[in-house]
C-alpha cells in the first residue's frame, strides 16, 4: 500500500486529467455556441432597425440597396463591409419578411409583393413588422479534439415594428 | 531519467506520514471536482441567463416601440396601442419573439417554465414612464409613452445538478421604455401643403385653436374671396409645395404624383429632400398648382389631383372628376380607407385608423411667387363634406374641412436634429 501510494497519484492525474480538459474544453465550446447564438440575434435585431427607419426600402427586393446596407452593417459591423461578426455569416444568410397588421381582425399575415401589399418598386406602402431571420439557419460545430460532434443548427429571429427610431 | 526502481525504493522508505498521500490528492479531488464542475457550470448557466435578458429586452423594445407608435391621442388609442404591441409576440407564423435559443414564447408557460408578458403600461410624460412603480400611469388621449416588462423562468443547465441549487430555474425580467421623441426638424411622409401660421409667435399652435373645423381653402386671386364650409371656424388658405419628382420611376406622371401625395402623404424616397420637409428650409410652391381666379369654376387640374388624393382616404372608388389621372386605377387601390369616414368634432374620441390625419406645414407667409419658411409641422384631421362621406373633389376653390388637433400623432420617420423648436409632431424612440 505505501508502495503504490505515489504511483496512484499519477495514475489517479493520468485518469482523471483527461476528463478534466474535456469538461473544460466541452465547456468553452458550448460557450461558444451561446455567444454565437446571442451575436447572431442582435445582428438579426440590427437588421430589422436599421432596414425598418430607412426611408424607401424595398422589403420585396433581396437585392434593394437599402436592405443590402442595413444587412451589410449589421453583419460586419461597417456600413462598407469587411469581415463578419461571426465566421462565416454572410449576407445572404439573412433573410427579411414583411408583415401587415389587419386592425379589423387584429390579424398579423405576411405581406404580399405586390401594388396592394408592400412592393415598394410597384407603389405598395410599407410593412407594419418586419422579421428577420435565417431561413437555413446557421451552423455551429463544436471543436473536439478533432472528434466529429453533432453540429448546432441556430436559428434566430427578431419581430420589431417599422419606423420610429 | 527516472529511475523507477529508485522511486520505489525511496518510496518505500518514507515517514508513515506518506502514508496517506495517495488518499490525499483523492480527497482532494473529490472536493475539487465538484467545485470545479459547479465553477464552469455556473459560468455557463450566467452566460445563458444573459443570453435570455438580451432575447427579452429586445422583445421588450418591439414591443414598447410597437405600442408607442399607436399612442395618437385618442381615447381608444392605448387600447389599440396593446393590441398592435402583442403582435410581437404573435406566433402563429412561428416568428412571434421568443426566448432561450428562440426556443420559448414568451408570455406562456412552456412545461414547468413560466414567462410573463403584461400588457404595457402608458404614460404621459417620459419621467413617469422611466420613474418606476412611482409614475402615474394614464391611458386613452393623454398618453405618450408606453413601457412594457417582461418576465421568463429560464432554465439552469448545469447548476441544477448541485444539490445547492434549491430551483432548476431563475425568473429573469427586461424592461423597456418608447415613446414620442423630441419634435421633428424633418418630418417624411408628410403632406407637401402649406398654411400659414395665424401667429407666428405662438409656439404650441400656431395660433390655430385645437379642436376647431376650419376650411382648408386654395389659395385664389381676386373676388369674391371664397367663404368657409359649413359648421367650420373660417377659411385657412393653403398652398401646395413643390415636390415634383423628376425622376420618378413610377407613377410618372405629375398628376399621379399630386394624387399618391394626396392620398398618403409624400412617397418614400431614397433622396429626404424628396420625401421629407425640414423647419427652417425655404419652399416653393408647386409650379403647376398656381393659384387661379377665385371666380373661376375649378382650383385647377394639379389641386383636383391632390383633392382626389384626399378623398381616396374616405372611399375605394374614385369621383368621375378623378378618371382623367394617369394609372388611377392602379394607385386607388393601394391606399386603404379610414375606418371611420363621419365628422369628428372631437379628436379624442375619433377611432378611425389614423388615415384622416394630415401632418402640413406652417409657413411665416404663404405666398405664390416666392419662397416660404417652414415654421413647423401641425395635424389635422380631414373631414368629410356635410352630410357626406368623403372630400368634394368638385368644389371651386380646393376646400375641404379640416379638425385641427396640434400635434398627437407619431410620425413614421423623420430627424430630430437641426432646429431649436419647443412644439411639433415627434417620432417614436426608444427611451433607455
Amino acid at each position: 500500500m505505501k508502495r503504490g501510494s505515489r504511483g496512484s497519484t499519477l495514475v489517479e492525474t493520468v485518469l482523471i486529467a483527461p476528463v478534466l480538459i474535456m469538461l473544460l474544453l466541452g465547456m468553452t465550446e458550448l460557450a461558444r455556441v451561446v455567444y454565437t447564438y446571442y451575436t447572431l440575434q442582435k445582428i438579426m435585431d440590427t437588421v430589422a432597425r436599421v432596414a425598418g427607419t430607412t426611408q424607401s426600402v424595398n422589403f420585396c427586393n433581396d437585392s434593394d440597396p437599402g436592405l443590402i446596407a442595413a444587412k451589410t452593417l449589421a453583419v460586419t459591423g461597417s456600413p462598407d463591409g469587411g469581415n463578419a461578426l461571426v465566421n462565416g455569416l454572410t449576407v445572404d444568410q439573412v433573410s427579411v419578411r414583411a408583415e401587415r397588421y389587419e386592425a379589423a381582425g387584429n390579424t398579423l399575415a405576411q405581406c404580399d409583393c405586390s401594388f396592394t401589399g408592400c412592393d415598394a418598386s410597384a407603389g405598395g406602402l410599407p410593412p407594419d413588422f418586419i422579421v428577420v431571420d435565417m431561413p437555413n439557419g446557421f451552423t455551429v460545430r463544436p471543436l473536439f479534439f478533432g472528434l466529429t460532434v453533432d453540429p448546432f443548427l441556430l436559428k434566430p429571429h427578431v419581430r420589431v415594428p417599422y419606423g420610429g427610431t | 531519467m527516472l529511475d523507477p526502481v529508485g522511486t520505489w525504493n525511496r518510496s518505500s522508505t518514507l515517514p508513515a506520514r506518506d502514508f496517506s498521500r495517495g488518499a490525499a490528492s483523492v480527497q482532494l479531488l473529490v472536493i475539487l471536482v465538484p467545485v470545479l464542475l459547479g465553477l464552469m457550470g455556473f459560468a455557463f448557466d450566467l452566460g445563458e441567463l444573459y443570453l435570455v435578458r438580451g432575447e427579452l429586452q429586445s422583445a421588450a423594445n418591439s414591443m414598447a416601440i410597437a405600442a408607442a407608435q399607436k399612442l395618437a391621442g385618442t381615447d381608444v388609442s392605448s387600447d389599440a396601442a396593446t393590441l398592435y404591441a402583442r403582435q410581437t409576440l404573435e406566433n402563429a407564423s412561428g416568428f412571434g419573439n421568443k426566448y432561450f435559443f428562440g426556443g420559448l414564447a414568451i408570455g406562456q408557460t412552456n412545461g414547468s417554465l413560466t414567462s410573463e408578458a403584461p400588457d404595457p403600461a402608458y404614460f404621459a410624460t417620459a419621467v413617469d414612464a422611466t420613474a418606476g412603480s412611482t409614475g402615474s400611469e394614464v391611458a386613452g388621449a393623454q398618453a405618450r409613452h408606453a413601457r412594457v416588462t417582461l418576465t421568463a423562468e429560464a432554465p439552469l443547465t448545469f447548476w441544477s445538478f448541485l444539490s445547492l441549487a434549491s430551483s432548476r430555474r431563475v425568473a429573469v425580467q427586461a424592461a423597456a421604455v418608447a415613446g414620442i421623441s423630441a419634435p421633428l426638424c424633418t418630418g417624411c411622409g408628410i403632406e407637401p401643403i402649406a398654411v400659414a401660421a395665424i401667429d407666428g409667435t405662438e409656439p404650441v399652435n400656431f395660433g390655430f385653436v385645437p379642436q376647431t373645423e376650419y376650411t382648408l381653402g386654395y389659395v385664389c386671386n381676386g373676388n369674391p374671396i371664397p367663404g368657409s364650409l359649413p359648421n367650420t371656424a373660417g377659411r385657412i388658405p393653403y398652398l401646395l409645395l413643390n415636390r415634383l419628382d423628376t425622376a420618378p420611376v413610377i407613377f410618372t406622371d405629375e398628376q399621379s404624383q399630386l394624387y399618391r401625395d394626396g392620398a398618403g402623404g409624400l412617397p418614400a424616397n431614397a433622396s429626404t429632400t424628396q420625401a421629407c420637409l425640414t423647419v427652417n428650409n425655404t419652399e416653393l410652391i408647386w409650379a403647376t398648382a398656381a393659384p387661379v381666379q377665385c371666380s373661376t369654376v375649378s382650383p385647377g387640374a394639379s389641386v383636383v389631383s391632390w383633392m382626389c388624393g384626399l378623398t381616396s382616404r374616405f372611399e375605394p372608388t374614385y369621383p368621375a372628376q378623378c378618371a382623367g389621372i394617369p394609372e388611377i386605377d392602379t394607385m386607388s387601390a393601394i391606399f386603404p380607407q379610414d375606418t371611420e369616414v363621419t365628422e369628428t368634432t372631437d379628436y379624442t374620441q375619433y377611432q378611425g385608423n389614423g388615415r384622416r390625419v394630415i401632418t402640413v406645414a406652417v409657413v411665416d407667409v404663404l405666398t405664390a411667387v416666392g419662397a416660404m419658411t417652414v415654421l413647423g409641422f401641425r395635424q389635422f384631421v380631414v373631414e368629410p363634406v356635410a352630410g357626406g362621406v368623403d372630400v368634394n373633389v368638385a368644389d371651386a376653390n380646393g376646400r375641404f374641412g379640416a379638425l385641427f388637433i396640434g400635434s398627437p400623432v407619431p410620425l413614421k420617420q423623420g430627424s430630430v436634429s437641426g432646429c431649436q423648436i419647443s412644439s411639433g409632431p415627434g417620432k417614436v424612440v426608444l427611451h433607455q
